[in-house]
C-alpha cells in the first residue's frame, strides 16, 4: 500500500493543479474536496495531442470536470503525439502499468485484442442511441465476436487547396481525375507551388494517401479469402504513375514529412494542396490576421476542400479512425466504462465533437444531422467522411494481419522507395514479401 | 579532508574483523555491483534469449519455434539494411570523431586567453541529453524552414534546397553529422587528458633537437597517446553501434526504412508493432557482432599496453 | 607554444578553434534564437525575403509561458534530477567500491570478475529493453521512478569502475601500508586514506554518470507511463510534439530549459573533470 500512495498523492496533486489552473474556483473546490473522497477512484485517459488544439482545451477544462462531478472520479487526462500511441500501449501492456483508456488509430485495436476488455455493452448501446453505427466503425473496432474497442471519432481526409492559385493556371474546379490533378500540379510545380504530400513514417497523411491511391488503380493488399495479391499489374502501374506524378508536381521534402510537416508548409505558402484532415484550414481560421496571401487577401477564404480524386478502378478515401481501449491490467474497469459511457452520451460528446469544428465527425450515423455542418461551407465534404472511405487491407478485413501492415507502413513505404529510385517491380516484389511474413 | 585515523585501532570491532581479510573485503566491495548487475543485465539477457525464440507478441505468451524468427531476419531486406547501416554509421562517425577530437584537443591543450571557459562551452553538445539536442537538427533540417538552407542559399553554395532528410543518402549522411558533433567533444576532452599526462619536457628535448612539429607529434606525442586513444575509441564504438535516440528522433528509420539501426528497427517491430520476440531477436542480433568488434579491440589494446 | 609570424598562429590556431566553435556550438544557438522567437517568425520558408536567421527585434516569453502553462515540465524537471542524483549515487559507491577492489585486493577470480564487470558494458539498453519491460513488471515497478533508478547504474558502473580502478592504480600501495602499521583496519584505511586521495577521480566519474543518466531516455520511454512521471527527454518527446502544428518554440524552449541544469553541473566541474580524466588515464 505505501508503495502505490505516494503514486496517488502524485496523481491527485497532478490533477489538483491542472483542475485549478484551468477551472477556476470549480477546480479550487474540487480539488479541495479530494481529501474526503482519499479512495476515489482514477481513470487514466490516454490520447494524442489533438490536431485542433481547443478541444483538448476544452477537455481539460470543462468536460473531463464535469465528468468527475457526475461520476465521483477522477480523470487524469494526458496526451501524446499520435505516434508515440502505439509504443505507449505495447509498454503498458508489457509492464502491466499505465493508462486505463488508451486512444488508437485505424484498426489497431486488432493488435490488441487479447488484452483488452470487452466494450461491448457500452458501444451497443451508443450504437442505437445513436442510429446506428457506420460499418467502419465496426470494422475497426469489433473482432467478429465483440466490441474490442469503444469508438470515437472519424477524421475525414481531404485535399486542401489553394482555390486562387489553381484559378490562375486555369483550373476552377479540383480536378476530379488523378491525370487532371497531376497536370494542374505540374503546372503550379512549375510557378515553385508544388503540391505537398507527407511519406514519412506516420500515421495519418501517409496512409490515407498511399492507400486509396493503390485502390483507386486497382491494387489490392490481400483477396478476400486473404491471400496476398498485392504484386498485380495494377498495383504496379500505380507505382510507376506515382514517380513520375511525384517527380512532376510534388515537393522533394515530403518524404521526410510527418503529419505536421505539409500544415506548416501549407500556411507558409510553399504548396498548392495536401491530402488532410481539415486541421489546415482550421488553424488558419483560429488567427486570421496572421495568415496573409500573396495579394493581401486572408489565407482562410483562399482554402477549399475536395475529396482525392478518382483512378481507373474507381475513386476511394481512407479516413482516419480514432477509438479508445480499455486494457484489462486495468484496476478501474468499472469507473472507466462509466466514463466512457457518460463521455458518449449525446449531450456530453456533442460538446466535444462541435469542438472539433468538423475535423472529425462522429462514429454513429446521426452525427451526420448535426447543426454544426451548416456553420461553415468549407466544411462541407468531412460531412460525410464516415459513410465513404475503406479500411485497411481491403478488399479482406481490417484484422490484426491488415493491422501489422499499417503500423510497419510497408503500403506508404513501397511507393516511398519507388519515388526514391527502386523499379515499380521491384518495389512491388518487396511489398509482396513483406506481406507475405505476415500473411501466413 | 585527509582526517587521519591516527588513533591507533590495535583490534578492530568483530564486525570489521571479517573484513581484515582481503578475500571477504573484496567480496563484499563487489558484491551490490554484482547483484545489481546480474538482476538488470545478466537475467534479462538470458530472458531476451528466451524470448526470441518464442513467437510472443504483446498480449499474447508466445509458444517455441527455435530459430525461425532469426531465420525470418535474415531474410528480410530492411534488417539487411540496417546492419549495413549500422556499420557504415560506426565506422565513418568513428573515424571523423578520432581526427576532428584529436585536433581539437591538440588546439585546446595549448595556453590561450579564454581556455577554461572555451573547453566548459565545447562540452555542451557531450553533456546535453542527445533527444533534445537533436530536436535542434532536426529543425535545422526542415524541409521548408532550414536554416542550413539558408545559409548556404546566401553563401553560394546551393540554388535550391538541400533535402536533408527527405533523401536516403542524405538522409544518412544528417545522421552521422549529428552523431560526430555530439561524439567529437567527448574524443577531444579525453584526449586533451591524455595530452596533459605527456611530459612537456619530452617536447622541448625534441625541439631544442631541431624536430618540427609533425615529427614530434608522430614520435612522441601519438605514442603516448595510443592507450586513451583506443580506450576512448572502444567505448564510442560501444555506444555508437548500439544508437537510437539520434535515429528514432531525427528520421525514425526513414526515408522508407534507409536509415534504420540495429535498435530503431528493434524498437519499430518489438515496441511498436508489438512483436516482442522478433525485436528481441533483432537486438540479441547485435550482440555478436558487438562482441567480435570488441573483443578485437580489447586484444589490441593489451598489445599496445605491454608493448 | 606557437612559433612564427602572426598570420601562422591564425591559421592554425585561431580559424581551426573558430570554427569549432561555430560547428559545435550553433545548435545551440538556435535553440535559444527558437525559443524566443515569435511564431509569426518562426515558420517564414528558407528562402523568404525576411528570413531572418540569426536575431529576433520581437522576442517573446510565449513559448516558454507555454511550457508552464500546458505542461508539468518542471515536474519532469524534478523527476529527471531526482533520479539522476540517485542514481548517480548508487553508483559512483558501487563503482568505487569495486574499483578498489579490482585494484588494490588480491583475491581469486579478481581478473575474472573484472573482466565481467567490463563485459556488462559491452550489453547495449537497447538489447535489454524488451526483457527488461518484463522484469520490470515482476518486480512491480513499472511506471515508478525505482525503475530507472534501479537500471541505470547498470550502464554506469561498469564505466565508473574502470575509471576508479586507473585512479586507484596510481595511487602508490605505500600510503595504504603506512596507515595499517599505525594499525587501521582495511576498512578504515580505504575509508580515510585512499578515498580522499581520490576525489578527483570520484568527482569526474560522478560528472559523467550524471550526464549519462539525464540523457538516458529509451529505458524511460519504455519503463514510464504518467506524465508525473516523465523525464524531461521522454516528456518533450511524447508531450511537445503537437498534433497543433506550431510546436517547434516551446519543444525548443523544453530543450533549452531541460539542457540548463548538466550545464551547470558541468562549468562548475570541467577542470576537475579533465583534471580526474588525466588521473586515470595515467594509471
Amino acid at each position: 500500500m505505501a508503495r502505490t500512495s505516494r503514486r496517488d498523492l502524485f496523481k491527485l496533486t497532478g490533477a489538483g493543479v491542472a483542475a485549478a489552473s484551468l477551472g477556476g474556483i470549480a477546480g479550487i473546490l474540487a480539488s479541495g474536496r479530494t481529501p474526503a473522497y482519499a479512495q476515489v477512484t482514477t481513470v487514466h485517459l490516454l490520447r494524442w495531442n489533438d490536431f485542433i488544439p481547443t478541444s483538448d482545451q476544452l477537455l481539460r477544462s470543462t468536460i473531463l470536470p464535469e465528468a468527475e462531478k457526475a461520476l465521483g472520479l477522477k480523470v487524469n487526462f494526458e496526451t501524446v503525439n499520435g505516434n508515440d500511441l502505439q509504443p505507449r500501449i505495447t509498454a503498458a501492456i508489457q509492464s502491466g502499468a499505465g493508462p486505463d483508456l488508451i486512444m488508437l488509430f485505424n484498426n489497431n485495436p486488432h493488435l490488441y485484442a487479447a488484452s483488452v476488455v470487452d466494450l461491448s455493452d457500452v458501444a451497443e448501446e451508443v450504437g442505437r442511441v445513436g442510429g446506428g453505427f457506420y460499418p467502419i466503425s465496426k470494422s475497426n473496432c469489433h473482432d467478429g465476436k465483440a466490441w474490442i474497442s469503444m469508438p470515437m471519432s472519424i477524421i475525414g481526409a481531404m485535399i486542401a487547396y489553394r482555390k486562387s492559385w489553381f484559378a490562375e493556371i486555369g483550373v476552377n474546379s479540383f480536378p476530379d481525375t488523378w491525370d487532371g490533378y497531376r497536370d494542374a500540379g505540374k503546372k503550379l510545380k512549375a510557378k515553385g507551388r508544388p503540391i505537398g504530400q507527407a511519406f514519412g513514417h506516420s500515421f495519418g497523411d501517409p496512409p490515407t494517401f498511399a492507400y486509396p491511391f493503390m485502390w483507386s488503380f486497382g491494387g489490392k493488399e490481400v483477396d478476400q479469402a486473404g491471400k496476398v495479391v498485392i504484386n498485380s499489374k495494377e498495383t504496379v502501374e500505380s507505382i510507376r504513375y506515382m514517380i513520375g506524378f511525384f517527380k512532376d508536381a510534388h515537393d522533394e521534402g515530403g518524404l521526410a514529412w510527418d503529419d505536421s510537416s505539409n500544415n506548416r508548409a501549407f500556411l507558409a505558402q510553399t504548396i498548392c494542396a495536401s491530402l488532410n484532415g481539415a486541421s489546415i484550414y482550421i488553424a488558419s481560421t483560429r488567427n486570421p490576421e496572421q495568415y496573409k496571401t500573396e495579394k493581401g487577401g486572408l489565407l482562410k477564404d483562399d482554402i477549399l476542400h475536395a475529396p482525392l480524386p478518382k483512378g481507373p478502378a474507381g475513386q476511394f478515401g481512407f479516413h482516419t479512425f480514432q477509438s479508445h481501449v480499455l486494457p484489462k491490467y486495468s484496476r478501474n474497469q468499472a469507473a472507466a466504462k462509466n466514463f466512457l459511457k457518460w463521455l458518449h452520451t449525446p449531450a456530453n460528446y456533442d460538446k466535444w465533437f462541435v469542438s472539433q469544428q468538423g475535423f472529425s465527425t462522429g462514429p454513429t450515423q446521426d452525427t451526420e444531422k448535426s447543426k454544426m455542418w451548416d456553420t461553415n461551407p468549407v466544411m462541407a465534404p468531412y460531412r460525410v467522411a464516415g459513410k465513404l472511405g475503406q479500411t485497411p487491407g481491403y478488399v479482406g478485413p481490417p484484422n490484426a494481419k491488415a493491422a501489422e501492415v499499417l503500423s510497419k507502413y510497408i503500403i506508404t513505404d513501397m511507393y516511398a522507395k519507388a519515388i526514391q529510385g527502386m523499379s515499380p517491380e521491384n518495389a512491388a516484389k518487396w511489398a509482396e514479401d513483406e506481406l507475405k511474413k505476415i500473411y501466413v | 579532508m585527509a582526517t587521519y585515523a591516527t588513533t591507533a585501532v590495535v583490534t578492530p570491532r568483530p564486525r570489521y574483523r571479517v573484513l581484515e581479510d582481503e578475500r571477504w573485503l573484496a567480496m563484499a566491495l563487489l558484491l551490490p555491483t554484482i547483484v545489481l548487475l546480474a538482476m538488470f543485465i545478466a537475467y534479462p539477457f538470458v530472458k531476451g534469449i528466451l524470448l526470441s525464440v518464442t513467437n510472443t507478441r504483446v498480449g499474447v505468451p508466445g509458444e517455441f519455434v527455435g530459430l525461425a524468427n532469426f531465420y525470418k531476419i535474415w531474410n528480410d531486406s530492411i534488417f539487411r539494411s540496417a546492419v549495413y547501416n549500422t556499420f557504415v554509421y560506426t565506422g565513418v562517425t568513428t573515424v571523423f570523431k578520432l581526427g576532428l577530437g584529436l585536433w581539437l584537443a591538440l588546439l585546446l591543450n595549448r595556453n590561450f586567453r579564454g581556455k577554461t571557459f572555451t573547453r566548459a562551452f565545447i562540452l555542451l553538445p557531450f553533456i546535453i541529453p542527445t533527444v533534445l539536442s537533436t530536436f535542434a537538427w532536426k529543425w535545422m533540417f526542415d524541409p521548408t524552414f532550414s536554416v542550413l538552407n539558408w545559409m548556404f542559399w546566401k553563401l553560394g553554395l546551393i540554388s535550391s534546397r538541400i533535402n536533408w532528410l527527405g533523401d536516403p543518402d542524405l538522409a544518412m549522411l544528417s545522421v552521422i553529422i549529428v552523431n560526430i558533433w555530439r561524439g567529437v567533444p567527448f574524443f577531444a576532452i579525453s584526449l586533451l587528458a591524455g595530452l596533459q599526462t605527456i611530459n612537456p619536457d619530452l617536447h622541448e628535448a625534441a625541439a631544442i633537437d631541431g624536430a618540427p612539429p609533425l615529427k614530434r607529434f608522430i614520435y612522441i606525442t601519438w605514442p603516448l597517446l595510443l592507450p586513451v586513444t583506443m580506450v576512448v575509441v572502444l567505448f564510442s564504438v560501444i555506444q555508437t553501434f548500439a544508437d537510437f535516440q539520434l535515429v528514432y528522433v531525427l528520421t525514425e528509420g526513414g526515408p522508407a526504412n534507409s536509415t534504420h539501426l540495429f535498435a530503431t528497427y528493434a524498437y519499430n517491430l518489438g515496441i511498436r508493432t508489438g512483436l516482442l520476440s522478433e525485436g528481441a531477436a533483432i537486438s540479441l542480433a547485435m550482440f555478436p557482432v558487438l562482441f567480435l568488434v570488441v573483443i578485437f579491440q580489447l586484444l589490441y589494446i593489451r598489445r599496445v599496453e605491454t608493448r | 607554444m606557437i612559433e612564427g609570424a602572426l598570420w601562422r598562429k591564425w591559421v592554425y590556431f585561431y580559424v581551426p578553434l573558430i570554427l569549432f566553435l561555430i560547428f559545435l556550438l550553433f545548435p545551440f544557438y538556435w535553440m535559444m534564437i527558437t525559443t524566443f522567437r515569435p511564431d509569426g517568425e518562426l515558420y517564414r520558408p528558407w528562402n523568404a525575403w525576411n528570413y531572418t536567421p540569426f536575431w529576433t527585434w520581437n522576442p517573446t516569453w510565449a513559448h516558454i509561458e507555454y511550457l508552464f502553462r500546458e505542461t508539468i515540465f518542471g515536474t519532469w524537471l524534478w523527476n529527471t534530477m531526482f533520479i539522476a542524483t540517485i542514481s548517480t549515487m548508487i553508483s559512483l559507491v558501487c563503482g568505487v567500491f569495486a574499483g578498489y577492489a579490482l585494484s588494490r585486493l588480491k583475491f581469486p577470480f579478481a581478473g575474472g570478475l573484472g573482466t565481467g564487470i567490463f563485459v556488462t558494458y559491452l550489453v547495449p539498453q537497447t538489447l535489454l529493453f524488451i526483457p527488461l519491460a518484463d522484469i520490470i513488471r515482476d518486480y512491480r515497478l513499472g511506471d515508478t521512478p525505482w525503475a530507472l533508478i534501479l537500471t541505470y547504474p547498470t550502464f554506469l558502473i561498469p564505466f565508473c569502475t574502470w575509471l576508479m580502478m586507473g585512479y586507484f592504480k596510481a595511487i602508490p600501495k605505500e600510503l595504504e601500508e603506512c596507515a595499517r602499521i599505525d594499525g587501521a583496519s582495511r576498512w578504515k584505511a580505504m575509508i580515510y586514506i585512499i578515498l580522499p586521495v581520490a576525489v578527483p577521480g570520484i568527482l569526474s566519474a560522478g560528472i559523467f554518470a550524471f550526464t549519462l543518466s539525464w540523457n538516458v531516455f529509451i529505458y524511460a520511454l519504455v519503463f514510464l507511463s504518467s506524465p508525473q512521471e516523465k523525464t524531461v527527454p521522454v516528456g518533450v518527446v511524447s508531450e511537445l510534439i503537437r498534433g497543433d502544428v506550431f510546436f517547434w518554440g516551446p519543444l525548443m524552449a523544453g530543450a533549452l530549459l531541460g539542457s540548463i541544469p548538466v550545464a551547470v553541473v558541468y562549468s562548475f566541474f570541467v577542470e576537475h573533470y579533465v583534471s580526474g580524466l588525466t588521473g586515470s588515464v595515467k594509471g
